[in-house]
Protein backbone atom coordinates (compact mmCIF):
# COMPACT_ATOMS: atom_id res chain seq x y z
CA UNK A 1 0.00 0.00 0.00
CA UNK A 2 1.46 3.46 -1.09
CA UNK A 3 1.36 6.06 1.70
CA UNK A 4 -2.43 7.44 1.52
CA UNK A 5 -2.97 11.26 0.07
CA UNK A 6 -3.81 13.80 2.53
CA UNK A 7 -6.89 15.99 3.01
CA UNK A 8 -4.35 19.02 1.90
CA UNK A 9 -2.73 17.21 -1.21
CA UNK A 10 -6.32 16.48 -1.83
CA UNK A 11 -7.63 20.27 -1.85
CA UNK A 12 -4.19 21.03 -3.63
CA UNK A 13 -4.88 18.43 -6.31
CA UNK A 14 -8.86 19.34 -6.83
CA UNK A 15 -7.55 23.36 -7.51
CA UNK A 16 -5.14 22.48 -9.75
CA UNK A 17 -7.79 20.74 -11.71
CA UNK A 18 -9.87 23.80 -11.49
CA UNK A 19 -12.56 22.05 -9.37
CA UNK A 20 -14.31 24.76 -6.59
CA UNK A 21 -14.40 22.33 -3.69
CA UNK A 22 -15.68 23.24 -0.36
CA UNK A 23 -13.60 21.40 2.66
CA UNK A 24 -16.55 18.99 3.45
CA UNK A 25 -16.62 18.17 -0.30
CA UNK A 26 -13.00 17.31 -0.05
CA UNK A 27 -13.41 15.49 3.19
CA UNK A 28 -16.06 13.30 1.67
CA UNK A 29 -14.03 12.45 -1.38
CA UNK A 30 -10.71 11.74 0.50
CA UNK A 31 -11.72 7.82 1.34
CA UNK A 32 -12.92 6.78 -1.98
CA UNK A 33 -9.64 8.70 -3.86
CA UNK A 34 -7.39 6.59 -1.36
CA UNK A 35 -9.32 3.47 -2.48
CA UNK A 36 -9.11 3.98 -5.72
CA UNK A 37 -5.53 4.68 -5.27
CA UNK A 38 -5.30 1.33 -3.72
CA UNK A 39 -7.11 -0.47 -6.58
CA UNK A 40 -4.81 0.63 -9.39
CA UNK A 41 -1.79 -0.77 -6.81
CA UNK A 42 -3.93 -4.04 -7.33
CA UNK A 43 -4.48 -3.68 -10.79
CA UNK A 44 -0.78 -3.18 -11.74
CA UNK A 45 -0.05 -6.29 -10.05
CA UNK A 46 -2.10 -8.30 -13.09
CA UNK A 47 0.61 -6.83 -15.57
CA UNK A 48 3.75 -7.31 -17.44
CA UNK A 49 5.53 -4.95 -19.53
CA UNK A 50 4.17 -7.27 -22.89
CA UNK A 51 0.69 -6.48 -21.77
CA UNK A 52 -0.98 -3.14 -24.35
CA UNK A 53 -3.71 -1.39 -22.89
CA UNK A 54 -7.32 -3.10 -24.17
CA UNK A 55 -9.13 0.48 -25.18
CA UNK A 56 -12.69 -1.37 -25.94
CA UNK A 57 -13.57 -5.00 -26.85
CA UNK A 58 -12.96 -5.24 -30.06
CA UNK A 59 -15.10 -7.56 -31.90
CA UNK A 60 -13.01 -8.53 -34.54
CA UNK A 61 -10.54 -9.85 -32.03
CA UNK A 62 -13.27 -12.53 -30.70
CA UNK A 63 -12.73 -15.68 -31.26
CA UNK A 64 -15.78 -17.66 -31.80
CA UNK A 65 -15.73 -20.89 -30.55
CA UNK B 1 -60.15 -8.04 -20.80
CA UNK B 2 -59.85 -5.82 -17.87
CA UNK B 3 -57.19 -2.64 -18.41
CA UNK B 4 -55.05 -3.92 -15.73
CA UNK B 5 -54.83 -7.05 -17.14
CA UNK B 6 -54.15 -5.43 -20.65
CA UNK B 7 -51.29 -3.60 -19.37
CA UNK B 8 -49.64 -6.94 -17.37
CA UNK B 9 -49.44 -8.96 -20.81
CA UNK B 10 -46.34 -9.83 -22.15
CA UNK B 11 -45.37 -8.43 -25.68
CA UNK B 12 -45.91 -11.62 -27.16
CA UNK B 13 -49.68 -12.09 -25.74
CA UNK B 14 -50.53 -8.50 -26.96
CA UNK B 15 -48.81 -8.93 -30.42
CA UNK B 16 -51.17 -12.02 -30.65
CA UNK B 17 -54.34 -10.15 -29.14
CA UNK B 18 -53.90 -7.33 -31.61
CA UNK B 19 -54.12 -9.70 -34.51
CA UNK B 20 -56.83 -11.39 -32.86
CA UNK B 21 -58.56 -8.09 -32.72
CA UNK B 22 -59.38 -8.65 -29.10
CA UNK B 23 -58.21 -5.03 -28.48
CA UNK B 24 -56.47 -2.27 -30.49
CA UNK B 25 -53.31 -0.38 -30.02
CA UNK B 26 -55.29 2.57 -28.99
CA UNK B 27 -57.01 0.49 -26.34
CA UNK B 28 -53.73 -0.87 -24.94
CA UNK B 29 -51.73 2.64 -25.44
CA UNK B 30 -54.85 4.08 -23.28
CA UNK B 31 -54.56 1.35 -20.81
CA UNK B 32 -51.17 1.78 -20.03
CA UNK B 33 -51.24 5.48 -19.56
CA UNK B 34 -54.65 5.14 -16.85
CA UNK B 35 -52.40 3.04 -15.27
CA UNK B 36 -49.55 5.81 -14.76
CA UNK B 37 -51.73 7.77 -14.13
CA UNK B 38 -53.11 5.84 -11.01
CA UNK B 39 -50.14 4.39 -9.35
CA UNK B 40 -46.80 6.26 -10.65
CA UNK B 41 -47.35 8.77 -8.61
CA UNK B 42 -46.24 6.79 -6.03
CA UNK B 43 -43.55 4.94 -8.04
CA UNK B 44 -41.93 7.96 -9.58
CA UNK B 45 -40.58 5.55 -12.95
CA UNK B 46 -41.76 8.24 -15.73
CA UNK B 47 -39.76 11.88 -15.74
CA UNK B 48 -41.80 12.34 -19.09
CA UNK B 49 -45.71 11.44 -19.99
CA UNK B 50 -45.52 11.19 -23.63
CA UNK B 51 -49.46 10.65 -23.98
CA UNK B 52 -50.51 12.83 -26.93
CA UNK B 53 -47.77 10.83 -29.15
CA UNK B 54 -48.94 7.58 -27.81
CA UNK B 55 -52.17 7.64 -28.57
CA UNK B 56 -50.91 9.42 -32.22
CA UNK B 57 -48.75 6.31 -32.69
CA UNK B 58 -51.38 4.15 -31.66
CA UNK B 59 -54.24 5.43 -34.06
CA UNK B 60 -51.50 5.35 -36.55
CA UNK B 61 -50.31 1.34 -35.78
CA UNK B 62 -54.30 0.44 -35.67
CA UNK B 63 -55.47 2.26 -38.91
CA UNK B 64 -51.49 0.23 -40.68
CA UNK B 65 -52.76 -3.20 -38.98
CA UNK B 66 -56.04 -3.00 -40.28
CA UNK B 67 -54.73 -2.27 -43.71
CA UNK B 68 -52.53 -5.04 -43.61
CA UNK B 69 -49.45 -3.69 -43.35
CA UNK B 70 -48.02 -5.79 -40.18
CA UNK B 71 -44.36 -4.07 -39.30
CA UNK B 72 -44.20 -7.53 -36.92
CA UNK B 73 -44.51 -8.23 -33.09
CA UNK B 74 -43.41 -4.68 -31.97
CA UNK B 75 -46.15 -3.19 -33.98
CA UNK B 76 -48.65 -1.23 -31.67
CA UNK B 77 -46.62 -2.09 -28.75
CA UNK B 78 -46.49 0.59 -25.89
CA UNK B 79 -42.82 1.21 -24.33
CA UNK B 80 -41.02 3.75 -22.39
CA UNK B 81 -37.54 4.72 -22.42
CA UNK B 82 -34.76 5.43 -19.85
CA UNK B 83 -34.26 9.30 -20.07
CA UNK B 84 -31.18 8.99 -20.88
CA UNK B 85 -31.79 8.06 -24.89
CA UNK B 86 -31.99 10.73 -27.32
CA UNK B 87 -35.08 11.81 -28.30
CA UNK B 88 -36.23 14.52 -31.27
CA UNK B 89 -38.30 17.00 -29.81
CA UNK B 90 -38.79 15.03 -26.47
CA UNK B 91 -36.98 16.47 -23.26
CA UNK B 92 -33.76 14.10 -22.35
CA UNK B 93 -32.96 14.79 -18.94
CA UNK B 94 -30.78 12.33 -17.72
CA UNK B 95 -32.94 12.66 -14.23
CA UNK B 96 -30.08 15.48 -13.86
CA UNK B 97 -30.67 19.45 -13.37
CA UNK B 98 -27.59 19.62 -16.09
CA UNK B 99 -30.10 18.09 -18.79
CA UNK B 100 -33.33 19.61 -17.26
CA UNK B 101 -34.41 21.46 -20.35
CA UNK B 102 -32.30 19.41 -22.58
CA UNK B 103 -34.47 18.60 -25.83
CA UNK B 104 -32.67 16.95 -28.54
CA UNK B 105 -32.57 17.04 -32.27
CA UNK B 106 -32.08 13.33 -33.22
CA UNK B 107 -33.24 10.21 -32.04
CA UNK B 108 -31.02 7.58 -30.55
CA UNK B 109 -30.28 4.92 -33.54
CA UNK B 110 -32.09 2.88 -30.94
CA UNK B 111 -35.14 5.18 -30.74
CA UNK B 112 -35.39 5.26 -34.42
CA UNK B 113 -34.97 1.63 -35.08
CA UNK B 114 -37.99 0.85 -32.53
CA UNK B 115 -40.37 3.73 -34.35
CA UNK B 116 -39.93 1.90 -37.29
CA UNK B 117 -40.31 -1.27 -35.80
CA UNK B 118 -43.92 0.33 -34.87
CA UNK B 119 -43.94 1.10 -31.21
CA UNK B 120 -46.18 3.35 -29.05
CA UNK B 121 -43.67 5.81 -26.80
CA UNK B 122 -45.41 6.02 -23.70
CA UNK B 123 -42.74 8.15 -22.09
CA UNK B 124 -38.97 9.05 -20.62
CA UNK B 125 -38.05 6.87 -17.44
CA UNK B 126 -36.54 7.97 -13.94
CA UNK B 127 -33.22 6.65 -13.42
CA UNK B 128 -29.94 7.40 -11.24
CA UNK B 129 -28.47 10.71 -12.28
CA UNK B 130 -26.66 10.35 -15.19
CA UNK B 131 -26.13 6.98 -14.77
CA UNK B 132 -23.43 6.62 -12.13
CA UNK B 133 -24.17 7.07 -8.14
CA UNK B 134 -27.36 5.95 -6.23
CA UNK B 135 -31.11 7.13 -6.22
CA UNK B 136 -30.79 10.89 -6.67
CA UNK B 137 -32.23 12.01 -3.55
CA UNK B 138 -31.87 15.59 -4.53
CA UNK B 139 -32.26 15.74 -8.47
CA UNK B 140 -34.80 17.68 -9.89
CA UNK B 141 -37.25 14.72 -10.02
CA UNK B 142 -37.78 12.42 -7.10
CA UNK B 143 -36.08 8.86 -6.84
CA UNK B 144 -37.59 5.87 -8.43
CA UNK B 145 -39.31 3.41 -6.06
CA UNK B 146 -39.47 -0.40 -5.82
CA UNK B 147 -43.03 -1.44 -6.43
CA UNK B 148 -42.70 -5.02 -4.63
CA UNK B 149 -42.50 -3.02 -1.82
CA UNK B 150 -41.97 1.01 -1.93
CA UNK B 151 -39.68 1.37 0.94
CA UNK B 152 -36.84 -0.06 -0.92
CA UNK B 153 -34.64 0.96 -3.57
CA UNK B 154 -35.63 -0.43 -7.38
CA UNK B 155 -31.84 -0.69 -8.43
CA UNK B 156 -30.23 1.32 -10.79
CA UNK B 157 -29.48 2.87 -12.55
CA UNK B 158 -32.08 2.14 -14.99
CA UNK B 159 -34.53 2.25 -12.02
CA UNK B 160 -37.62 3.53 -13.76
CA UNK B 161 -37.14 1.31 -16.56
CA UNK B 162 -37.35 -2.07 -13.90
CA UNK B 163 -40.41 -0.26 -11.64
CA UNK B 164 -42.40 0.61 -15.39
CA UNK B 165 -42.11 -3.31 -15.92
CA UNK B 166 -42.87 -4.82 -12.60
CA UNK B 167 -45.40 -2.13 -12.18
CA UNK B 168 -47.48 -2.47 -15.58
CA UNK B 169 -46.90 0.42 -16.49
CA UNK B 170 -45.24 -0.17 -20.46
CA UNK B 171 -44.50 -3.72 -21.96
CA UNK B 172 -41.36 -3.18 -22.72
CA UNK B 173 -38.51 -0.61 -22.15
CA UNK B 174 -34.45 0.29 -22.99
CA UNK B 175 -31.86 0.28 -20.09
CA UNK B 176 -28.27 1.11 -20.75
CA UNK B 177 -25.33 -0.68 -18.57
CA UNK B 178 -21.84 0.19 -17.69
CA UNK B 179 -21.62 -1.61 -14.48
CA UNK B 180 -24.67 -3.42 -14.12
CA UNK B 181 -27.43 -1.03 -14.50
CA UNK B 182 -30.04 -2.77 -16.58
CA UNK B 183 -29.13 -6.33 -14.86
CA UNK B 184 -29.55 -4.65 -11.33
CA UNK B 185 -32.82 -3.29 -11.86
CA UNK B 186 -34.13 -6.07 -13.50
CA UNK B 187 -32.95 -8.07 -10.84
CA UNK B 188 -34.29 -6.05 -7.85
CA UNK B 189 -37.46 -5.29 -9.77
CA UNK B 190 -38.16 -8.93 -10.45
CA UNK B 191 -38.18 -8.53 -14.74
CA UNK B 192 -36.02 -9.93 -17.60
CA UNK B 193 -32.88 -7.44 -18.83
CA UNK B 194 -30.18 -7.78 -20.94
CA UNK B 195 -26.76 -6.53 -21.69
CA UNK B 196 -26.06 -7.34 -25.11
CA UNK B 197 -22.20 -8.10 -26.70
CA UNK B 198 -19.98 -5.06 -26.36
CA UNK B 199 -21.16 -3.46 -30.18
CA UNK B 200 -24.12 -5.48 -30.89
CA UNK B 201 -26.27 -2.38 -29.99
CA UNK B 202 -25.43 0.87 -31.55
CA UNK B 203 -24.83 3.78 -28.39
CA UNK B 204 -25.52 6.10 -30.69
CA UNK B 205 -27.71 9.23 -29.33
CA UNK B 206 -27.30 7.24 -25.67
CA UNK B 207 -25.93 9.59 -23.26
CA UNK B 208 -22.50 8.18 -22.95
CA UNK B 209 -21.58 7.70 -19.00
CA UNK B 210 -17.97 5.52 -19.99
CA UNK B 211 -17.65 5.03 -23.77
CA UNK B 212 -15.80 1.97 -23.55
CA UNK B 213 -18.32 0.01 -20.78
CA UNK B 214 -21.22 1.04 -21.98
CA UNK B 215 -24.03 -0.98 -23.46
CA UNK B 216 -27.90 0.08 -24.71
CA UNK B 217 -30.00 -3.18 -24.24
CA UNK B 218 -33.87 -4.30 -23.35
CA UNK B 219 -35.50 -4.86 -20.55
CA UNK B 220 -39.21 -6.74 -20.16
CA UNK B 221 -41.24 -9.08 -18.13
CA UNK B 222 -39.86 -11.85 -20.24
CA UNK B 223 -37.46 -13.60 -21.92
CA UNK B 224 -38.73 -13.50 -25.32
CA UNK B 225 -39.88 -10.22 -24.91
CA UNK B 226 -36.57 -9.09 -24.85
CA UNK B 227 -35.79 -11.09 -28.02
CA UNK B 228 -38.03 -9.39 -29.66
CA UNK B 229 -36.88 -5.87 -28.62
CA UNK B 230 -32.93 -7.16 -29.17
CA UNK B 231 -34.21 -8.20 -32.26
CA UNK B 232 -35.50 -4.71 -32.91
CA UNK B 233 -32.24 -2.63 -31.89
CA UNK B 234 -29.74 -4.62 -32.93
CA UNK B 235 -26.88 -4.51 -35.53
CA UNK B 236 -24.14 -2.50 -36.93
CA UNK B 237 -24.80 1.34 -37.04
CA UNK B 238 -21.91 3.27 -38.84
CA UNK B 239 -22.56 6.33 -36.20
CA UNK B 240 -20.91 4.48 -33.09
CA UNK B 241 -17.67 4.22 -33.17
CA UNK B 242 -17.57 1.07 -31.04
CA UNK B 243 -20.59 -0.90 -33.09
CA UNK B 244 -20.13 -4.39 -34.48
CA UNK B 245 -20.40 -5.60 -38.38
CA UNK B 246 -21.35 -9.17 -37.44
CA UNK B 247 -24.56 -10.52 -38.33
CA UNK B 248 -27.68 -10.90 -36.06
CA UNK B 249 -29.36 -14.31 -35.85
CA UNK B 250 -33.18 -14.89 -35.49
CA UNK B 251 -32.76 -14.66 -32.19
CA UNK B 252 -36.77 -15.72 -31.38
CA UNK B 253 -36.38 -18.93 -33.68
CA UNK B 254 -33.41 -20.26 -31.28
CA UNK B 255 -35.20 -19.83 -28.14
CA UNK B 256 -36.69 -23.40 -28.01
CA UNK B 257 -33.63 -25.36 -28.55
CA UNK B 258 -33.03 -27.41 -25.62
CA UNK B 259 -29.96 -27.19 -23.13
CA UNK B 260 -29.09 -30.76 -22.52
CA UNK B 261 -25.17 -31.30 -21.93
CA UNK B 262 -24.76 -27.26 -21.70
CA UNK B 263 -21.90 -26.95 -19.68
CA UNK B 264 -22.43 -23.83 -17.03
CA UNK B 265 -19.60 -22.33 -14.95
CA UNK B 266 -19.89 -21.00 -11.64
CA UNK B 267 -17.01 -18.83 -10.93
CA UNK B 268 -17.63 -18.99 -7.22
CA UNK B 269 -14.56 -19.64 -5.32
CA UNK B 270 -12.45 -16.49 -4.69
CA UNK B 271 -15.68 -14.08 -5.80
CA UNK B 272 -19.19 -15.41 -4.36
CA UNK B 273 -17.55 -14.65 -0.31
CA UNK B 274 -15.15 -11.52 -1.64
CA UNK B 275 -15.17 -9.21 1.69
CA UNK B 276 -19.07 -9.30 3.34
CA UNK B 277 -19.76 -12.04 0.84
CA UNK B 278 -23.06 -12.97 -0.90
CA UNK B 279 -26.29 -12.75 1.12
CA UNK B 280 -26.83 -16.27 2.31
CA UNK B 281 -30.78 -16.56 1.14
CA UNK B 282 -29.36 -15.02 -2.40
CA UNK B 283 -27.29 -17.47 -2.74
CA UNK B 284 -29.46 -20.47 -1.52
CA UNK B 285 -32.03 -18.86 -3.81
CA UNK B 286 -29.23 -19.59 -7.02
CA UNK B 287 -28.44 -22.89 -5.67
CA UNK B 288 -32.01 -24.01 -6.26
CA UNK B 289 -32.04 -21.91 -9.82
CA UNK B 290 -28.66 -24.30 -10.32
CA UNK B 291 -30.13 -27.28 -9.99
CA UNK B 292 -33.46 -26.59 -11.99
CA UNK B 293 -31.12 -26.03 -14.93
CA UNK B 294 -29.47 -29.32 -13.89
CA UNK B 295 -32.61 -30.94 -13.93
CA UNK B 296 -32.86 -29.51 -17.85
CA UNK B 297 -29.72 -31.39 -18.61
CA UNK B 298 -26.89 -28.76 -18.11
CA UNK B 299 -23.93 -29.73 -16.51
CA UNK B 300 -22.60 -27.21 -13.42
CA UNK B 301 -18.95 -27.16 -13.55
CA UNK B 302 -17.36 -24.79 -10.66
CA UNK B 303 -14.56 -22.05 -12.09
CA UNK B 304 -12.34 -20.09 -10.23
CA UNK B 305 -13.69 -16.93 -9.56
CA UNK B 306 -10.54 -14.96 -8.68
CA UNK B 307 -10.71 -12.73 -12.38
CA UNK B 308 -14.28 -12.06 -12.11
CA UNK B 309 -13.67 -10.35 -8.38
CA UNK B 310 -10.79 -8.37 -9.95
CA UNK B 311 -12.75 -7.33 -12.93
CA UNK B 312 -14.68 -4.92 -10.49
CA UNK B 313 -11.50 -2.78 -9.96
CA UNK B 314 -10.52 -2.37 -13.70
CA UNK B 315 -14.24 -1.50 -14.44
CA UNK B 316 -14.39 1.15 -12.02
CA UNK B 317 -11.49 2.95 -12.62
CA UNK B 318 -11.67 2.83 -16.32
CA UNK B 319 -15.77 3.96 -15.51
CA UNK B 320 -14.91 6.92 -13.54
CA UNK B 321 -12.01 7.97 -15.69
CA UNK B 322 -13.88 8.42 -18.39
CA UNK B 323 -17.30 9.73 -16.53
CA UNK B 324 -15.20 12.39 -14.98
CA UNK B 325 -13.48 13.37 -18.57
CA UNK B 326 -17.07 13.65 -20.08
CA UNK B 327 -18.33 15.55 -17.34
CA UNK B 328 -15.26 17.71 -16.85
CA UNK B 329 -15.93 20.76 -17.96
CA UNK B 330 -19.61 20.72 -16.20
CA UNK B 331 -17.92 20.50 -13.56
CA UNK B 332 -15.60 22.78 -12.96
CA UNK B 333 -18.11 25.75 -14.33
CA UNK B 334 -21.24 24.56 -12.21
CA UNK B 335 -20.66 21.40 -10.24
CA UNK B 336 -23.66 22.21 -7.74
CA UNK B 337 -25.57 21.12 -10.54
CA UNK B 338 -24.80 17.84 -10.03
CA UNK B 339 -26.78 15.85 -7.69
CA UNK B 340 -24.78 15.15 -4.40
CA UNK B 341 -24.32 10.89 -5.11
CA UNK B 342 -23.61 11.25 -8.57
CA UNK B 343 -20.60 14.54 -7.81
CA UNK B 344 -18.84 12.75 -5.13
CA UNK B 345 -18.65 9.31 -7.48
CA UNK B 346 -17.66 10.89 -10.54
CA UNK B 347 -15.17 13.53 -8.67
CA UNK B 348 -13.17 10.75 -7.87
CA UNK B 349 -11.88 10.19 -11.66
CA UNK B 350 -10.55 13.92 -11.10
CA UNK B 351 -8.04 12.20 -8.98
CA UNK B 352 -6.74 9.47 -11.69
CA UNK B 353 -3.55 9.83 -13.43
CA UNK B 354 -3.81 9.62 -16.90
CA UNK B 355 -1.31 6.30 -16.21
CA UNK B 356 -3.97 5.05 -13.23
CA UNK B 357 -6.00 5.06 -16.58
CA UNK B 358 -3.50 2.79 -19.00
CA UNK B 359 -3.07 0.70 -16.06
CA UNK B 360 -6.68 -0.08 -15.84
CA UNK B 361 -7.08 -0.65 -19.64
CA UNK B 362 -3.47 -2.73 -19.37
CA UNK B 363 -5.45 -5.22 -16.51
CA UNK B 364 -8.55 -5.20 -19.00
CA UNK B 365 -6.48 -6.92 -21.50
CA UNK B 366 -5.59 -9.76 -19.02
CA UNK B 367 -8.67 -10.06 -17.20
CA UNK B 368 -10.25 -10.60 -20.53
CA UNK B 369 -7.81 -13.70 -21.56
CA UNK B 370 -7.85 -15.07 -18.07
CA UNK B 371 -12.31 -14.89 -17.88
CA UNK B 372 -12.57 -16.23 -21.69
CA UNK B 373 -10.08 -18.64 -21.10
CA UNK B 374 -12.97 -20.52 -19.14
CA UNK B 375 -14.39 -20.80 -22.50
CA UNK B 376 -12.59 -23.49 -23.02
CA UNK B 377 -14.07 -25.80 -20.33
CA UNK B 378 -17.79 -24.32 -19.53
CA UNK B 379 -20.33 -22.76 -22.97
CA UNK B 380 -21.72 -20.30 -19.93
CA UNK B 381 -21.32 -18.19 -16.70
CA UNK B 382 -23.71 -18.07 -14.50
CA UNK B 383 -24.41 -16.26 -10.64
CA UNK B 384 -26.70 -14.14 -9.13
CA UNK B 385 -27.45 -10.65 -10.20
CA UNK B 386 -26.60 -8.68 -7.49
CA UNK B 387 -25.03 -9.96 -3.83
CA UNK B 388 -28.03 -9.14 -1.79
CA UNK B 389 -31.46 -8.30 -2.00
CA UNK B 390 -32.81 -4.19 -2.92
CA UNK B 391 -31.71 -2.27 0.49
CA UNK B 392 -34.25 -0.12 2.18
CA UNK B 393 -33.89 3.42 1.36
CA UNK B 394 -33.60 4.61 4.50
CA UNK B 395 -30.41 2.10 5.62
CA UNK B 396 -28.96 1.75 2.58
CA UNK B 397 -25.21 2.76 2.57
CA UNK B 398 -23.42 3.98 -0.90
CA UNK B 399 -20.12 2.30 0.68
CA UNK B 400 -21.81 -0.91 0.84
CA UNK B 401 -21.40 -2.16 -2.65
CA UNK B 402 -17.86 -1.89 -2.79
CA UNK B 403 -17.44 -4.37 0.12
CA UNK B 404 -19.76 -7.17 -1.35
CA UNK B 405 -18.77 -9.23 -4.73
CA UNK B 406 -19.86 -7.17 -8.01
CA UNK B 407 -21.55 -10.15 -10.24
CA UNK B 408 -22.78 -7.68 -13.18
CA UNK B 409 -18.73 -5.62 -13.46
CA UNK B 410 -16.93 -8.38 -15.39
CA UNK B 411 -19.19 -8.65 -17.97
CA UNK B 412 -18.97 -4.89 -18.68
CA UNK B 413 -15.41 -5.08 -18.69
CA UNK B 414 -15.44 -7.84 -20.94
CA UNK B 415 -18.00 -7.00 -23.30
CA UNK B 416 -19.79 -10.35 -23.08
CA UNK B 417 -23.64 -10.97 -23.28
CA UNK B 418 -25.56 -11.00 -19.99
CA UNK B 419 -28.79 -11.29 -19.18
CA UNK B 420 -30.57 -11.05 -15.72
CA UNK B 421 -34.20 -12.96 -15.00
CA UNK B 422 -36.35 -13.98 -11.73
CA UNK B 423 -35.21 -17.08 -10.28
CA UNK B 424 -36.79 -16.64 -6.52
CA UNK B 425 -37.75 -14.20 -3.74
CA UNK B 426 -37.14 -13.72 -0.75
CA UNK B 427 -38.61 -14.37 2.51
CA UNK B 428 -39.49 -10.07 2.50
CA UNK B 429 -41.03 -10.76 -1.07
CA UNK B 430 -38.12 -9.13 -3.10
CA UNK B 431 -37.21 -10.07 -6.09
CA UNK B 432 -33.78 -12.26 -6.72
CA UNK B 433 -31.94 -12.65 -10.20
CA UNK B 434 -30.06 -15.06 -12.12
CA UNK B 435 -27.37 -13.73 -13.94
CA UNK B 436 -26.42 -15.55 -17.13
CA UNK B 437 -23.22 -14.99 -19.82
CA UNK B 438 -21.73 -16.09 -22.81
CA UNK B 439 -19.09 -15.43 -25.20
CA UNK B 440 -18.83 -12.74 -27.27
CA UNK B 441 -21.90 -12.51 -30.15
CA UNK B 442 -23.61 -15.48 -28.55
CA UNK B 443 -27.07 -13.62 -27.35
CA UNK B 444 -28.80 -16.61 -28.47
CA UNK B 445 -26.79 -19.11 -26.65
CA UNK B 446 -27.87 -16.56 -23.51
CA UNK B 447 -31.53 -15.92 -24.40
CA UNK B 448 -32.01 -19.81 -24.90
CA UNK B 449 -30.87 -20.78 -21.58
CA UNK B 450 -32.41 -17.76 -19.52
CA UNK B 451 -35.95 -19.29 -21.66
CA UNK B 452 -35.67 -23.18 -20.48
CA UNK B 453 -34.89 -21.53 -16.73
CA UNK B 454 -38.16 -19.34 -17.33
CA UNK B 455 -40.38 -21.82 -18.50
CA UNK B 456 -39.28 -23.94 -15.67
CA UNK B 457 -40.53 -21.57 -13.38
CA UNK B 458 -43.37 -19.36 -12.31
CA UNK B 459 -41.35 -16.77 -10.73
CA UNK B 460 -41.99 -13.92 -14.12
CA UNK B 461 -45.73 -14.74 -13.43
CA UNK B 462 -45.61 -13.36 -10.14
CA UNK B 463 -46.67 -9.21 -9.73
CA UNK B 464 -46.31 -7.27 -6.99
CA UNK B 465 -49.55 -6.07 -4.98
CA UNK B 466 -50.17 -1.82 -5.72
Amino acid sequence: MVKELTLAQLRMMAERSGLKLTDEEVGKLLPGVNRSHNQILELRKLITDSIEPASAFAASRTEKK
Amino acid sequence: MALTELTHLSITEAASGLRRKEFSPSELARACLERIESIDHKLHSFITVTADLALEQARKAEQELRGGTDKGPLHGIPIALKDLYATKGIRTTCHSAVLQDWVPDHDATTVTKLCEAGTVLLGKLGMHEFAFGGPSVDAPFPAVRNPWNMAHIPGGSSSGSGAALAAGLCLGCLGSDTGGSIRTPSSHCGVVGMKPTYGRVSRFGVVSLSWSLDHAGPMARTVEDCAILLQAIAGYDPKDPASANVPVPDLRSELKNKIKGLRVGVPRVNWFNENKGTDPETEAIFDTALKTLESLGAVVVEIDGRPFSIARKANQTILTAEAYAYHEKRFQEAPEKFGSSVRRRMLEGAFLSAADYITALRARTVLNEQIRANFSAVDIFVTPSAPRPPDAFETMDPNEQNLRPSFTNPFNLTGLPAISLPCGFTKDNLPVGLQIAASPFEESTVLRVAYAYERASEWHTRRPKL
